[in-house]
């Protein structure tokens, strides 16, 4: 369905091509998985297949590219939408008008497709995706996921062969991310459609892949079968990691796959279980916290307490209140009822100015932040507004981060990982006592995940306290002692990972899942150092 | 869901018979019908809120203003005050007649101001442009997507100034607004190529077919020679107004030479629309009867005049109440009788967007 031969593909004003001689065939009705480092070139790699690369982004391209027939290279974009369906990675930014009909026709109408096969076919496209009863509604009023399906569902009417798709669960909750998959899977088997998609969280897609291609970073490709490429991918998810340690055959590529394999007991002894850290001094004490968007309530009476040098994650579906609790945190915004307070100051009462001082928040977004010309000014920016000389940087700060190397480099010009932990410099040059993260590793590769990782625990070694709101479970499984889960506003679990992991499959980390017991949530719990 | 088009008759013709009758009880009778409509559409709609809000400032704005027609017309034979009559403008006898003008005529921009509430959560914006005639699809995609496109860009940019905030920026001076400007624009640059990704890999903007490239550059050539004539035009008629009948034809030629290469290039793209409006029984019915209400007033208003309007300065103070005009203006009711008769619509049912 897919060939690929000796392409080679340079961006305008790049030094270095993206693909250097590329190779790569995926057969009709696959389900692949595109995987590899930030950067290593998979939006490129996919924008190839419909000829938005070199159409769109310009640029030097050679080498062949064969798409159910057609050379995307000479046919472009428009003509091959009709073969090649393209789903993006933002739910918000794809959608042309408003109302979910309207999108689903949009691509039909360019194509003059007459009347009543656009009728046909949005029926059928609404009863394949299960979205009926989303027709009539307003694009903005849908969920994460149900956008996806939605932004699915409107290049499927074209009904073409292939869909790609760029990292299109990266943006959602766990449950919503699986929701589209199931969709992505039965369009996969039952029309037969070959599927590409590219996606950070292997652990969330590789169950459904039949091929893994993997982009090492030199501008080539490795494909395979998805059980062979997991043995020789740096990137393998904790249940493969597990399989390849224990020579469980064939390698696990989901929890039941693994159960087989469970009669066997772990190879090393259990780890005893960390002890949970003896909490310090509170240092944020929420009490009843009440809070609501223009009569919509996000919180109703949440109670949490969180001591000096604890690592605190906060889960939760979208919209469970996540983020307007960390808001609270920081005082942007103040409690309609119940009270917040932080170090013993009232939130309510004490200035933003204030709170500041012990209190970093970093937002979702990245982009939100960063305006300077350099990295290094970006951080001297936030250090002139506390008033620490422009020029100091608290010591370790950049090794930690790892940003060392780009301090003369304009942010937005990093990738979404690098600009990740600029922005968590930015925020954190101002030396906080209380660090809270609002999810920090959404469209983070592993090796910058591990990066911020080993950040958290240098931070906590000073006595920090972090507070992380995710939906990445196996960094809570990693790297924080304490889980809360939100539900509809409210505390619906508080205690240790461990147990409350083990309470909750559906927040429970891989390994957690399989085994079901407080004692294994990672590969490490299982195998001490020998990973 | 109605045919858009039948809610722009009955809006166009209400709108109309609102403005033609003022008169307060003919206005009433129209208040009343489009409350009705008000009713029968406010079930279904997410803006109900904003509107009447926007309807408590109109009646506000009208009761205010009641008094200034009052103050400054002075004549009438029922003389409620007497300002000292030295005083400028306002000095002088205070009349009921005036105030009693003056109410009508602002009940008769109220009125129109709820005719258009109503008229807008009947049909929105997105539905309207799809009425638009082919040659302006490309328009109409561009307004429906600044339409999607406003709201988000709001959202932006209180996300980056609560940002900036925690990172303690302050505003001391115009410097400070580039840590806001900077990232808004960069973002809204960034939705905008994702967006025209996503279009042009949906293909939009289609393939000109049947069309050479030499005859597509005479249609261009034919564009920019018409807004010329049309800036030509503007000019003389500005500067020299006995030539103004010479201006008016050469505006008239210009538009005229613009539509022509609208639709012609509109339609050497292949492309279809897409209607999921039917025109029902509903449609055919509110539209006969609106129009049935404007031709039966405007035949009324020929014959004899006085029928439509209330003076009360010549007239008498009590309005006086054709009948057969009052059953007329009740048929502008039936929108809302056919709207209230359906089932309560689903869908849009009172969610948001997630914060």
């Amino acid at each position: 369905m897919i060939q690929l031969r000796r392409l080679s593909y340079t961006y305008p004003g790049a030094a270095t091509p993206v693909l250097r001689d590329l190779e790569l065939e995926i057969e009709a009705g696959a389900l692949a998985l595109v995987v590899g480092a930030s950067g290593a070139g998979k939006s490129t790699l996919l924008r190839c297949l419909n000829g938005l690369v070199p159409h769109f982004y310009g640029g030097v391209i050679s080498g062949s590219v064969r798409v159910a027939g057609e050379d995307p290279i000479a046919r472009g974009p428009r003509q091959m939408s009709r073969l090649v369906g393209m789903v993006f990675q933002d739910p918000e930014t794809q959608f042309v008008v408003d109302t979910v009909e309207a999108e689903l026709v949009f691509a039909m109408e360019n194509h003059g497709y007459p009347q009543d096969v656009m009728g046909q076919r949005v029926e059928w496209v609404l009863g394949q995706l299960e979205i009926g009863h989303l027709r009539k509604r307003r694009i903005s009023t849908l969920s994460g996921g149900e956008k996806q399906r939605v932004a699915l569902a409107s290049v499927l009417t074209l009904q073409p062969q292939v869909l790609v798709l760029d990292e299109p669960t990266s943006q959602l909750d766990p449950q919503a991310a699986d929701e589209v998959l199931q969709a992505l899977r039965a369009l996969n088997r039952e029309l037969g459609l070959t599927v590409v998609l590219s996606e950070h969280r292997l652990e969330r897609v590789v169950g459904y892949a039949d091929q893994i291609i993997y982009l090492p970073g030199d501008g080539g490709a490795l494909a395979g079968p998805a059980r062979e490429m997991l043995a020789q991918i740096d990137q393998a998810p904790p249940l493969a990691t597990l399989g390849l340690a224990l020579g469980w055959q064939p390698l696990p590529l989901t929890i039941e796959e693994a159960r087989a394999h469970l009669g066997s007991p772990p190879s090393a002894p259990p780890q005893k279980t960390a002890p949970m850290p003896v909490a310090g001094e509170p240092e944020i004490v929420v009490r009843d916290l009440w809070h609501a968007y223009d009569g919509r309530p996000a919180l109703r009476g949440v109670d949490l307490t969180v001591g000096q040098g604890e690592a605190v994650a906060i889960m939760g579906v979208n919209g469970s209140g996540k983020t307007t609790l960390l808001k609270h945190l920081v005082g942007l915004l103040r409690p309609a009822r119940g009270d917040v307070q932080v170090r013993g100051l009232d939130t309510r009462h004490t200035p933003l100015e204030e709170l500041i001082r012990t209190v970093g928040y970093v937002p979702q977004n990245p982009n939100a932040l960063l305006f300077a010309e350099t990295v290094r000014e970006e951080l001297a920016f936030t250090r002139a507004n506390h008033g620490y000389p422009r020029d100091s940087l608290p010591p370790g700060l950049l090794e930690a981060l790892g940003i060392e190397r780009y301090l003369a480099h304009y942010p937005r010009d990093l990738s979404v990982g690098e600009r990740q932990r600029v922005a968590l410099g930015a925020i954190l040059a101002a030396e906080p006592q209380i660090i809270l993260l609002d999810e920090p590793t959404r469209g983070v590769d592993r090796l910058q995940k591990e990066a911020l990782m080993r950040y958290l625990a240098h931070e906590r070694a000073q006595g920090r306290t972090v507070i992380v709101s995710t939906h990445d479970v196996e960094l809570v499984a990693e790297t924080m002692d304490r889980l809360v889960i939100l539900e509809r506003g409210r505390v619906a679990e508080d205690g240790p990972t461990r147990e409350v992991m083990a309470r909750c499959p559906a927040y429970a980390s891989q390994i957690g899942q399989l085994y079901g017991d407080p004692r294994y949530l990672t590969v490490g719990d299982l195998l001490g150092g020998r990973r | 869901m109605r045919h858009p088009l039948s809610w722009l008759i009955w809006a166009g013709c209400a709108a109309v018979l609102a403005l033609m009758a003022r008169h307060p009880l003919y206005l009433t009778l129209v208040v009343l019908a489009t409350w009705l409509v008000y009713l029968g559409v406010a079930r279904s709609s997410l803006m109900v809120a904003s509107w009447r809000a926007l309807l408590k400032l109109g009646l506000f704005i009208w009761l205010i203003t009641i008094p200034f027609n009052a103050l400054m017309i002075h004549q009438g034979r029922v003389v409620l005050f007497r300002l000292p009559a030295h005083w400028p403008l306002i000095g002088g006898p205070i009349t009921l007649e005036a105030v009693l003008a003056g109410a009508t005529a602002g009940y008769a921009l109220w009125a129109l101001l709820f005719i258009f509430a109503a008229f807008n959560l009947g049909v929105d914006a997105a539905q309207l442009l799809r009425l638009a005639p082919p040659f302006l699809y490309q328009a109409g995609v561009v307004t429906s997507i600044a339409l999607t496109f406003i709201p988000q860009m709001l959202a932006s940019a209180r996300e980056i100034r609560e940002a900036q905030r925690i990172r303690g920026h302050r505003f001391r001076g115009w410097r400070d607004s580039l840590p806001l400007v900077i990232p808004l624009l960069t973002t809204a640059f960034e939705r905008a190529v994702q967006l025209a990704e996503s279009m042009d890999a949906r293909g939009f903007g289609g393939a000109l077919t049947g069309m050479t490239p030499r005859y597509l550059a005479r249609l261009r050539g034919m564009m920019v020679l018409s807004l010329l004539l049309f800036l030509i035009g503007m000019v003389a008629q500005i500067f020299w107004p006995h030539l103004a009948a010479l201006a008016y034809l050469l505006i008239a030629l210009a538009a005229a030479m613009l539509l022509y290469a609208f639709h012609r290039l509109g339609r050497s793209v292949r492309r279809s629309r897409y209607r999921r409006e039917r025109w029902g029984a509903g449609d055919s019915a509110i539209a006969l009867c609106s129009l049935a209400a404007l031709a039966g007033a405007l035949w009324l208003r020929y014959s004899n005049p006085a029928h439509m309007t209330y003076a009360p300065y010549t007239g008498g103070l009590l309005p006086a109440f054709h009948a057969p005009l009052g059953l007329l203006l009740t048929l502008l009711a039936v929108p809302g009788l056919i709207a209230l008769a359906e089932p309560t619509p689903e869908g849009d049912a009172l969610q948001d967007v997630a914060p």
